[in-house]
């Protein structure tokens, strides 16, 4: 998908991120392993299958309910799932479910390209917005989830309350040019400004080139990183292989990009798990929902915090001791971990 | 600290006592006595407090906050009930309590006021009364101020900062509660 591009501007195009393909040339979306890995999820057919706009307007409610009207899709199943990480349940336990925040997730609802997967719903078989959507929902069902397709290019606008903006996605273009070189739409000028003036927590995927976030990968680089950096309220994820415990340290995922050298990125990055092997989707595309829930969950306790005090209070309370051989160059400020993050520093 | 339950004398023990001292103490108008009934420490209130000890959960660092730390106490409420005998049928019990304070509760000190008589509609059987009144003794829970970084400081309840609602929510969770403030006592024994 070409985004918008002013003359003397370099092209960019917008690519998914939710699993690494080393067949980049000619290719314009990533698919790859995400898509591989579910063929053996027992799925009757993949034509047969509805889309999850189709599907919610012939039954909603478990299939006991069915309507005529349509009905957005997201499925808002409030069930803590084995991909999530233990700290959601906990955090759902105490009743924060993201009431009063607003996630804007900024994807592809709109193309002809799906594949399926698993969030513990049954197997689904979705445009790659509706899987980031779906994720964002169960992380944070109390949340008002909007859905932003990416390629009206127009303006992404906020809501009342608390605005999360999740970007599984990334602008690629050549190599070498300067973020103010770039003609950017109005829908990526948005999203960087509201990042950069702090009015929404924008949790963007870091990519999964296994390369430094911004850094050069097939003679391309992902220039809404490069845009992002340094903003006050952006939050860059990466992928971990699996949520990380103390006892079982996790490890970055093997196509996961990582903080790099830079210390701007390093204090604005996270890790999460994605754990793909429960749910046949891999990628740092369903890193960042989490990160958006999370986002939303904190909101909802904490109702008068800024967009910027949100993600400090996630890059502030990231642990590292569940992950393996810690450091800052590839984890960045380390796991998010919700119940910390809702934590006290200190009481008296 | 003593177990609480073991020491509170039972309104039964208590009785028991109350009646004893009347019926062995005749008193004339000259001759008033006051008898100690029950001494014991611990309260319905003092053991709730030290229920809110209960449980504990991890800072923003990872250390572990336990409640006990904030619902213990190195004195247990006090009690002591005395009965003054007016007349060979008639007392008026009285007593108080030293209250307790532990570093995020207090029960306040209480005195208790109230009257014994009795009656014998038989030789062998006596209809005793009494009515009791407490004032004080009062169970305050206090809050706690949490550091919750860039999101602010709050004053919160402090067994719920970390694991319920918006911080101003949880003090709406503090525990305020008033003893028995009124105990009325009948009782009907035969000797046999």
């Amino acid at each position: 998908m070409k985004k918008s591009s002013r003359s003397r501007s370099p092209r960019l195009s917008s690519y998914f991120l939710f699993d690494r393909s080393k067949n980049m040339s000619g290719s314009r979306w990533k698919f790859g392993l995400a898509a591989l890995a579910i063929l053996s999820a027992p799925i009757a057919s993949a034509q047969e299958a509805l889309d999850a706009d189709e599907m919610a307007a012939l039954c909603h409610g478990g299939g006991s309910i069915c309507v005529s009207a349509k009905i957005p899709a997201a499925r808002t199943t409030q069930a803590v799932q084995s991909w999530m990480s233990p700290d959601v349940g906990a955090a759902w336990a105490a009743g924060y479910k993201g009431k009063g925040a607003t996630i804007t997730v900024v994807d592809d609802f709109s193309s002809s390209s799906r594949f399926s997967g698993n969030f513990g719903v049954g197997v689904q078989y979705q445009r790659h917005g509706e899987w980031t959507r779906e994720e964002a929902s169960m992380i944070a069902p109390s949340a008002t989830i909007k859905s932003k397709d990416f390629s009206t290019s127009s303006a992404v606008r906020l809501a009342r309350g608390l605005n999360v903006l999740n970007l599984s996605y990334g602008m690629y273009a050549t190599q070498g040019y300067n973020v103010s070189q770039i003609g950017w739409s109005a829908e990526e000028a948005s999203i960087i400004s509201y990042a950069g003036k702090g009015s929404a927590v924008v949790s963007k995927a870091a990519g999964n080139d296994s390369v430094a976030v911004g850094g050069v990968t097939g003679g391309r680089q992902d220039y809404l990183d490069l845009a992002l950096i340094g903003k006050a309220s952006a939050i860059f994820v990466g992928a971990l292989a699996t949520n990380g415990t103390t006892s079982t340290p996790a490890q970055l995922a093997w196509y996961s990009n990582y903080a790099g050298s830079d210390p701007l990125v390093q204090s604005h990055f996270l890790v999460v798990g994605v754990e793909g092997d429960k749910t046949g989707l891999y990628g740092t595309s369903f890193a960042a929902p989490i990160i958006s829930g999370y986002a939303a969950v904190i909101g909802s306790k904490f109702t008068k915090a800024t967009p910027t005090q949100i993600t400090n209070d996630l890059l502030n309370t990231a642990r590292t001791d569940t992950l393996v051989n810690y450091n800052a160059s590839v984890y960045g400020k380390g796991e998010a971990s919700l119940s910390r993050a809702l934590a006290p520093v200190s009481i008296r | 600290m003593r177990e609480r339950s073991g020491n509170r004398g039972g309104s039964r023990t208590t009785a028991l006592l109350l009646s004893a001292c009347l019926g062995t103490s005749p008193a004339t108008a000259q001759d008033i006595t006051t008898s100690l009934v029950d001494i014991h420490q611990g309260s319905p209130l003092s053991d709730r407090a030290r229920s809110l000890g209960d449980g504990g959960y991890e800072l923003q660092n990872g250390s572990w906050v336990s409640f006990n730390q904030w619902y213990h106490t190195n004195w247990l409420d006090l009690h002591v009930d005395l009965l003054t005998q007016l007349t060979e049928n008639t007392g008026i019990l009285w007593g108080f309590g030293t209250g307790e304070k532990g570093e995020k509760y207090s029960v306040e000190p209480s005195l208790k006021l109230g009257f014994l008589t009795q009656t014998h509609p038989t030789p062998k059987s006596t209809l005793s009364f009494s009515l009791t009144s407490t004032i004080g003794g009062n169970l305050t829970e206090k809050p706690c101020v949490a550091n919750y970084g860039d999101l602010g400081i709050y004053s919160v309840n402090c067994r719920l900062a970390a694991t319920d609602m918006a911080p101003e929510e949880t003090l709406k969770y503090l525990v305020n509660a008033k003893p028995e403030s009124m105990h009325l006592w009948l009782n009907y024994r035969v000797t046999f």
